[in-house]
């Protein structure tokens, strides 16, 4: 699901930069906080940052006494992903193995759809190994979009992704 | 989320802050990306070098993804589905996956019959037709 949220930052801007004024402080300010936005990739609480949409309000700078820097705190509004556990959603699938399919959603790389929770589901191996329905002859192949439901999600703050275990038990659930 | 209350998005148990948090459908969240991404082309000459890996595949995403395109319909969808009583998530998975029938709308989004909110059989098949409609002439 993405989701607009509003977060409050510090901005530190080093004091050799803080000889600007007015519209030139509030650019490098932008500017510092596009790039911080930029580095933290992702948080446990909002999901993935993917890009900041406006700049709400730069409160007073506070000096740091040792550095000499100066910290904004920020208002900000932007865009996030993230997946919740009993979310219905749509992957793409990029790798298929005989114990599973790993599917991308949005900038989750890894969600993973175990053949214990696709029943009626064959592994059929290839050269373009795929899945095949039993009952209803359709295929998971590589590519494919297929809706799931999410059964767990997990954050990893280490690397700043998220991994998520979904399923295909539910109705009208599957390939699309 | 505290042990008890594990989180289960099909009873729309995503956290008091989720609950209120404001969702976009992948068609809106398209419109957005797509237009940044213009505005880094007439500043660079080499866009892609500029965006994330997170902002390049989540645009990847939601082109393949958004039901509708045309910004007129991405509107109407919202303004349609915002006349029900539904939270913003909720309003955002139907907006993303179309389901076609009351059965499949019930299965995609197993809140939307809970709460007491009214949201009989008629009224479902109503919204989902409505939905369709704005597809029809996008």
């Amino acid at each position: 699901m993405f989701l607009k949220v509003q977060l409050n930052w510090n901005v530190v801007i080093p004091a050799e930069n803080l000889d600007i004024k007015g519209l030139m402080l509030q650019k490098a300010i932008l500017v510092r906080l596009l790039d911080d936005f930029s580095a933290k990739k992702a948080t446990k609480d909002y999901g993935y940052l993917l890009a900041v949409t406006t700049l709400d309000k730069i409160g007073e700078g506070k000096v740091r006494e040792h550095s000499g820097d100066v910290l904004f705190p920020v208002s900000f509004t932007c865009l996030s992903f993230k997946v919740f556990r009993g979310e219905v959603v749509e992957g793409v699938v990029h790798k298929i193995l005989k114990h599973g399919v790993f599917m991308r959603c949005g900038p989750i790389e890894n969600l993973y759809l175990s053949n214990q929770k696709m029943t009626d589901y064959e592994f059929q191996p290839a050269e373009s190994p795929c899945f095949h329905n039993i009952k209803t002859g359709s295929r998971i192949e590589k590519d494919m979009s297929v809706r799931c439901v999410v059964i767990g999600v997990k954050y990893m703050e280490a690397q700043k992704e998220f991994q998520a275990v979904v399923g295909l038990e539910g109705d009208h659930l599957g390939p699309v | 989320m505290s042990g008890e209350e594990e989180e289960n998005a099909a009873e729309l148990k995503i956290g008091d802050e989720f609950l209120k948090a404001k969702c976009l459908m992948n068609c809106e969240v398209s419109l957005i990306l797509e237009h940044k991404f213009e505005q880094l082309q007439q500043m660079s000459d080499d866009p892609m070098n500029q965006v994330s890996q997170v902002f390049e595949k989540s645009l990847q995403y939601v082109k393949r993804f958004s039901r509708y395109k045309n910004p007129d319909a991405v509107r109407q969808v919202r303004e349609l589905l915002s006349r029900y009583q539904l939270a913003e998530f909720e309003l955002c998975v139907l907006g993303n996956l179309c389901p076609e029938t009351v059965e499949e709308a019930i299965a995609m989004v197993p809140s939307i019959k809970s709460r007491g909110r009214g949201h009989d059989d008629e009224a479902i098949e109503k919204m989902l037709n409505d939905m369709s409609l704005i597809k029809k002439f996008e």
